[in-house]
């Protein structure tokens, strides 16, 4: 327990640190793309004159160099202040966490579904080794299907051919949102669920060989009981690294998926916040992406260290 | 064993038809580029043994030209992103201490680190200032292989990491060190080649990564571009008119299917010859 | 084990072969079979970043707003300007146009509006001169960040006459003066406080885009009543909407980004209709056209959308007038139309619209002639090499690098066409794409591109083409790359010309320095006219009145005129 928190300890200013220097590179990423949005607005209305560019230049600060303009936001998130996104004129909380909502419900529900759906098909694969190449045949279609082919497929044939679900989009109000969830979520699972299989599948069956297990099957209990009780809990840790991995895209939502079922998330957001160069959104959203997904590779190493002490930082 | 041959005759068969696309060509008396208005989504059989694209192109032909494209795209993202993964990996557990944390916490802010503008200012880059020529097929090649190999060398370094920590700790590494051998020899001899197996896996699965994650580039409009074919792009510009022709969808898509599943098989194919 | 994978893989195939036949399916439709249809829900291919009428320009912004938002004057399906939420237009023979001198001593003009009676905001608030001064005063200053600000540099002084009239000082005189384009009346009684309390801070301030849902601020024949960010808006009747009622009591938006996606919603029944504004490509549209028979109803009306090739003409090889015409005589454009649009759009002999009154249809035009465009070639010195490409006599390759928008799959089919054209008669075209945003405000604006640039231009009916054929528009550091003529197109008598259109009030007199301008360029040709691109609107069978414009405003403006069957 104590190496763990010494980890803990150790891992937190890193993490710190690595957001800062994070905010910095991502801040010049974007500022450095080329083609700011005067330009582009240059581009599309004719009637735009030297002068309105120049004015609409030092309106957005875009005539500050980029350092200067990281300080300031830089100082404005200390403060607190997040300031206002510049795509969707809102303040940036007010454009991020219905996003987040969405994506959350999404990607969680399936992510849920393939780390359950994985973890029983591995355990059908670790039990009865005769459906086992299914299962592998399976997963390996899974990990195979680009997602948005399977998406455009399902919806053929879900929403268009049979009318059973609709095609995308949001319910309107007053309609249950469970159908809407129904085909993204499948897309999502799909690609997710083999990776849970294969793992589950793997480490089950090195447990099943173990002494334990032998005894337990001796003392005369059920194969199922012994799979799900005594296999199963000493054969998580990998799946919850598995978990941690997808913690990410928990936070950074699927823009593939989004966009082919219209259905507005992190993925999109990030996506048009980056290539619409606004920074304030861009930035607070990558930065919390990032955050997440450290701290639950932080999570899983100190479910490791303290599984495995020999495996911890350092030697 | 049999994954193994299983996956790499499928990966053999796809880059013999890579390989033989030029005669292909021949035999089939056109070429993978011109477009033919007058033939255009037509039907398999006949003239097309798979049928033609959007733009009356033979989809046999350009699959086959494709998947050098796909194939190389993927080969090239994967030794390079393993090469760099396993050194960086091997680095991170030897010395331990503050590089250890560098490097590591530099792999987490790569996972975070957004890829898209990256990926578009070096589309932006012109590629003539690089000595390279400009709209070429091998430019924008080099471009994704370099953007898949920015962010896809963490995921083989953590493994690296992980393998090559738990093998310094085994008591015949001490063993050895006790006897003077040098660490350079060490690492060579003695931590390197366990590293094999588990590389060689992330590395196969890394491959069949490449290929998925060209497609999906494609699908944002930021892939191979014209006329140069591509599984990715192909797949991506029939998706447009997937209720007009969908088999146009239906090659590509198989094509990367078997792709990424040959390079899946041979990933457990690897492992299980480990863990025999 | 490799036969359970290919099972796998074939199970995905009666998907696809199901959904060959007809899309049969009527899914979870919302319109109830017979009686009077309550609702109507479009789909659209763009969500709008902001509400605010005149922050942005944005083809989702100003299709969404003509229905809840009422603009002062407006081009029609006819192409003819008119009032919307005025009495009449200004004209001299009316007398609310007077010519007269403004204190610098430049010619000016008068005009006076009286906006239409019974105009209300939907909380009955009527609309007054005083939301006009409001978005005057907003748009002159420079803090507030509306977007083009010439007209309210032009506009000096606006006078409130009474209640609902105002009169406006312009410092020039151009023939559209009658024309108030963007300038519309914005509610004084919300905005006024937001934008006095923090100008700088306006653009995010706003009600607009704070609570874009107050009643207040809409008045058109419908107010925005719900908003999901990103996916859609709910609009609603303007209780207090003078017109005739509109036909449905709602109405829904929808953007879905991807056209696949989009179709799939028609199909499955989710929308009902797709706008031709922000629609499917034609391509895809008329693929579904012959798929679905009778389920919708499909209009393609030809628009201002103009699709062109521009010529870096200080490249050497494009600098001679002959290797231009020859590109194009050697471009089978009627073939791509037909192959390729199903002979919905049709080939364009110069930027302005066949359907524009000021259309001269006798300037030269280059239909498809191999031969001409080989003598051509020949005659400037370039020969056909082994190869299949020709060189000139220092052995330089007839080599063009040909650039337009990455991702956008119609126009990389279109040049993949073209350089196979080309490559028949002996030019190399090379591809090279770069994403929109790198594309436009580097590339073009500060003229990077090596040789050929493919992408359109919008513009509205009888539009001088100054910005893009002006010797002074070229963009350049000094003018911030403002300007449009990417080109680098300079002709004296072009500028001249452009110069002198605008300030002719009198049509009849102005038609011919039209012709004379229609025919230099055509003779010059700095741009490769491909097409007017057609908008592909499709409808179901019940809906009727829906009048597609064609221009930048859109057939949402005249909603109260659509009826259900």
């Amino acid at each position: 327990m104590a190496g763990a928190l010494r980890l803990a300890a150790l891992r937190l200013p890193q993490i710190a640190l690595t957001l800062l220097l994070l905010s910095l590179a991502a801040w010049f990423a974007i500022g450095l793309m080329p083609g700011d949005p005067v330009s582009l607005a240059l581009v599309s209305d004719p009637r735009l004159t030297a002068e309105d560019a120049a004015r609409l230049r030092a309106l957005h600060g875009l005539d500050q160099p980029l350092l200067t303009r990281y300080l300031a936001w830089g100082a404005g998130v200390l403060r607190g202040e997040f300031g206002y996104s510049r795509l969707f004129a809102q303040p940036v909380g007010a454009v991020l966490w219905p996003a987040l909502r969405a994506t959350l419900a999404l990607v969680g529900a399936a992510v849920a579904l393939a780390a359950l759906l994985g973890v029983a098909l591995g355990g059908l694969a670790a039990r009865r080794p005769r459906a086992a190449p299914l299962v592998q045949a399976a997963a390996l279609l899974g990990q195979a299907v680009p997602s948005f082919w399977l998406g455009i497929l399902l919806v053929i044939l879900f929403a268009v051919t049979l009318g059973w679900l609709p095609a995308g989009g949001l319910p309107e109000p007053g309609q249950s949102a469970l159908p809407f969830l129904v085909l993204p979520v499948a897309t999502i699972a799909f690609g997710h669920m083999a990776a849970y299989a294969r793992h589950a599948a793997t480490a089950l069956r090195a447990e099943l060989a173990r002494p334990h297990i032998t005894a337990a099957r001796a003392r005369g209990n059920g194969e199922g009981r012994i799979l799900w009780r005594h296999a199963l809990p000493n054969a998580a840790v990998p799946l919850l690294t598995l978990l941690a991995l997808d913690a990410g895209a928990l936070v950074s939502g699927a823009l593939v998926t989004e966009t082919l079922f219209a259905r507005p998330g992190m993925g999109k957001l990030l996506y048009d916040a980056v290539m619409g160069n606004d920074y304030n959104l861009a930035l607070l959203a990558l930065l919390l992406v990032a955050l997440v997904t450290m701290l639950a590779t932080l999570a899983a190493d100190l479910a490791q260290a303290w599984i495995d002490p020999r495996i911890g930082e350092g030697r | 064993m049999t994954r193994l041959r299983l996956g790499l005759l499928l990966l053999g068969l796809l880059a013999l038809a890579a390989l033989a696309a030029p005669w292909l060509g021949a035999a089939l008396g056109r070429d993978a580029f011109t477009p033919d208005l007058f033939a255009r989504y037509a039907p398999p059989g006949g003239d097309f043994p798979l049928g033609a694209d959007e733009l009356g192109r033979d989809l046999l032909l350009r699959l086959a030209y494709g998947a050098r494209v796909s194939l190389g795209v993927g080969l090239a993202a994967a030794l390079a992103a393993s090469l760099l993964g396993t050194g960086i990996g091997l680095l991170a557990a030897w010395r331990g201490g503050w590089v250890d944390a560098v490097l590591m916490r530099l792999a987490d802010g790569l996972l975070a680190l957004p890829a898209l503008p990256i990926l578009v200012l070096l589309a932006a880059m012109d590629p003539a200032k690089l000595g390279l020529p400009r709209g070429e097929a091998l430019t924008d090649i080099l471009r994704i292989v370099a953007i898949l190999v920015l962010f896809g060398w963490v995921g083989v370094a953590r493994l690296a990491r992980a393998a090559a920590l738990s093998l310094l700790a085994q008591d015949y590494i001490r063993a050895a060190r006790a006897l003077g051998v040098s660490e350079a020899r060490l690492l060579w001899r003695h931590v390197l080649p366990g590293l094999r197996a588990p590389v060689a896996v992330a590395c196969a699965l890394s491959v069949a990564g490449a290929i998925l994650a060209e497609s999906v580039l494609s699908f944002l409009g930021l892939g191979i571009q014209p006329p140069a074919p591509s599984w990715g792009n192909m797949l991506a510009n029939a998706q447009e008119a997937v209720f007009a022709a969908p088999l146009a969808a239906v090659w590509p898509g198989l094509a990367i299917l078997a792709a990424v599943a040959g390079c899946a098989l041979v990933a457990d194919g690897v492992a299980r010859e480990r863990d025999r | 084990m490799a036969r359970v994978v290919l099972a796998g893989l074939f199970g995905l195939l009666p998907a696809l072969a199901l959904a060959q036949g007809n899309g049969a399916g009527n899914g979870a439709g919302n319109s109830p079979a017979g009686g009077t249809r309550e609702s109507l829900t479009i789909g659209i291919t763009q969500y709008p970043s902001t509400f605010h009428p005149n922050i942005e320009s944005m083809a989702a912004k100003s299709y969404i707003l003509g229905f809840a938002r009422r603009p002062m004057t407006a081009y029609d399906a006819d192409w003819k300007l008119t009032c919307l939420a005025c009495e009449r237009l200004p004209s001299l023979e009316n007398g609310d146009a007077v010519p007269e001198t403004t204190p610098e001593g430049k010619a000016g003009l008068r005009l006076t509006y009286r906006l239409r009676e019974g105009e209300r905001w939907a909380d009955g608030t009527p609309v007054s001169a005083e939301d006009l001064r409001f978005a005057w005063e907003a748009g002159r200053a420079f803090e507030t960040g509306f977007g083009p600000a010439e007209f309210y540099r032009s506009a000096y002084e606006l006078i409130v006459v009474d209640p609902r009239t105002v009169t406006l000082r312009l410092d020039k005189v151009t023939y559209d003066f009658a024309s108030l384009g963007d300038f519309q009346p914005l509610p004084a009684r919300i905005e006024r406080p937001r934008w006095e309390a923090d100008r700088r801070a306006y653009r995010s301030r706003t009600a607009y885009d704070t609570e874009t849902t107050n009643p207040a601020l809409w008045n058109g024949p419908y107010r925005i009543s719900a908003v999901q960010p990103g996916s859609g808006v709910t609009l609603e009747r303007n209780p207090h909407w003078a017109g005739p009622a509109p036909a449905f009591a709602r109405i829904g938006i929808r953007a879905v980004e991807n056209t696949a996606a989009l179709e799939a919603q028609l199909l499955a029944g989710q929308v009902d209709m797709i706008a031709g504004e922000l629609g499917l490509p034609l391509e895809q549209a008329t693929a579904l056209q012959k798929r679905s028979g009778e389920r919708f109803r499909f209009a393609f009306t030809p628009g201002l959308t103009y699709e062109h090739i521009d010529l870096r003409l200080d490249n050497p090889i494009l600098a001679d007038r002959r290797l231009r015409q020859a590109l194009l005589l050697a471009a089978d454009r009627a073939q791509i139309v037909a192959r390729l649009y199903d002979g919905q759009q049709a080939v364009a002999a110069s930027g302005i619209h066949p359907r524009d009154a000021m259309f001269d249809p006798d300037i030269p035009q280059y239909p498809f002639d191999p031969a001409r465009a080989a003598a051509l070639l020949e005659q400037a010195g370039w020969r056909m090499a082994p190869d299949g490409i020709r060189r000139d006599a220092s052995g330089q390759k007839l080599s063009l690098e040909f650039m337009s928008t990455a991702g956008n799959r119609a126009r990389e089919q279109v040049q993949q066409i073209l350089a196979g054209m080309w490559k028949a008669v002996g030019i190399e075209a090379r591809i090279r794409n770069e994403p929109p945003r790198v594309f436009f405000s580097e590339t073009l604006s500060k003229r990077r591109f090596g040789g050929l640039a493919l992408f359109a231009w919008i513009s509205s009916p009888e539009s001088v083409p100054r910005s893009t054929f002006h010797s002074d528009e070229i963009p350049r550091e000094a003018r911030n790359f403002s300007g449009q003529n990417y080109t680098g197109y300079s002709n004296p008598e072009v500028d001249r010309l452009l110069e002198a259109i605008p300030l002719e009030l009198d049509p009849a007199k102005r038609r011919p320095l039209w012709s004379a301008l229609q025919r230099q360029i055509a003779e010059d040709l700095p741009v490769l006219p491909l097409w007017h691109r057609s908008d592909a609107h499709i409808w179901p069978r019940w809906l009727e009145g829906v009048r597609p414009t064609g221009h930048l405003n859109y057939s949402s403006l005249w909603v109260a005129e659509w009826r259900a069957r």
